[in-house]
């Protein structure tokens, strides 16, 4: 541990309220508000699906498969208990809940009213239109799991 | 660590749902947050998610934290797991043909996660003091770490302070800063250093 606190003497106090402000001053605004935001998510009693993969992220794929498949976007959202798959297709967004089970999926764009959608009994969905703007999607399981992925914008 | 009370209190609050109190927080902690990602190499977009999903993390977490001050460490492993969450996420497909651990950062010490909490704590303890100061400390102050540091002559003619009086004032102030309730945590972390390491000895941190 070193030794930065007992017996400061001023430059050393100035010094290190200097690193502590610029630190401060290397975080955009942005980041610190959208920080913010999530505590709109404290009363909501669902597990949080992350992004794990998009495939727009991944440089080696589309080098490998070139256009015939860079076209296709895919998302994989992972929570405790669910992963939900996405796939933008040419008109609408495809999906399933994996492990396959029936569920109800829930579009809620961050504009607008939220709309409800069943899947079938395997866990497969499609959404239609595409959502425009930011959205995100609740899923709700027959068996009681609910889950939210993070915000998408396709 | 000793706890920092102030990191309690706000814990407890955001506990009862008080906004205010996560705002405080975030503040608090986001540029902690934000350098590790950066020394992650992520870009803004990653850093972003990295952000989204550690916040909210917390937001789910915060209630079963069993120590509120363990919360900087806390944060520190949770970002580190993201970064590494979303390099991967990126990588799924990897036509290096290495296995994508190999092209990750190693895994820091325990040691090296204690002195980013250290520091981040100190960081944070330091932004509070220093923003309870008076405004003409603050002023002078800010003026005096600018960079480059300008003459006396000009914060004298700038703030409308005799330059005779800049130094003892500026001592004035540091002595101020110094005796910050903000700052008496870290600075107990010092002095109560031994006693600590006699009620928590080693041997529990894995690597």
């Amino acid at each position: 541990m070193s030794k930065v606190t007992k017996g400061w003497d001023d430059e050393e106090v100035l010094a290190a309220l200097q690193q502590a402000l610029r630190a401060q001053r290397a975080v955009p605004p942005e980041f610190i508000e959208a920080g913010k935001n999530a505590f709109a998510w404290h009363n909501i009693d669902a597990e949080l699906a992350q992004l794990t993969y998009d495939s727009t992220l991944d440089s080696g794929l589309e080098l490998s498969l070139r256009a015939e498949a860079a076209s296709i976007r895919a998302l994989t959202f992972t929570s405790a208990h669910l992963t939900i798959e996405l796939e933008v297709a040419q008109e609408s967004l495809l999906g399933q809940v994996i492990p396959a089970q029936p569920a109800t999926i829930k579009i809620q764009p961050r504009e607008d009213a939220e709309t409800s959608l069943a899947t079938d009994e395997i866990g497969c969905f499609s959404i239609q239109p595409i959502p425009a703007g930011q959205f995100r999607i609740h899923c709700h399981t027959a068996a009681g799991v609910d889950a939210l992925t993070g915000w998408i914008a396709l | 660590m000793r706890d920092d009370p102030s990191v309690i209190a706000l814990v407890a609050r955001v506990g009862d749902g008080d906004q205010e109190a996560w705002d405080e927080l975030v503040e608090r902690y986001a540029p902690l947050v934000w350098s590790i990602c950066v020394r992650y190499g992520l870009s803004r977009q990653d850093i972003d998610d990295v952000g989204q999903s550690v916040w909210l993390l917390l937001v789910e977490q915060i209630g079963k934290l069993r120590e509120p001050a363990a919360l900087p460490g806390w944060l520190v492993t949770t970002t580190r797991r993201e970064c590494l969450r979303v390099l991967r996420a990126g990588r799924r497909y990897d036509h290096e043909g290495l296995p994508p651990d190999d092209q990750l950062p190693p895994d820091p010490s325990a040691t090296m996660i204690e002195q980013e909490v250290i520091v981040a704590e100190r960081n944070a303890a330091l932004r509070a003091a220093f923003a309870e100061l008076p405004q003409p400390c603050r002023e002078l102050l800010s003026m005096l770490m600018s960079d480059p540091s300008p003459a006396y002559a000009e914060i004298s003619a700038r703030l409308g302070m005799a330059v005779g009086s800049i130094g003892p004032t500026r001592a004035r102030c540091l002595e101020r800063l110094r005796r910050s309730p903000h700052l008496a945590a870290v600075i107990g972390d010092q002095t109560g250093e031994d006693d600590i390491e006699v009620k928590e000895p080693r041997g529990e941190q894995g690597d």
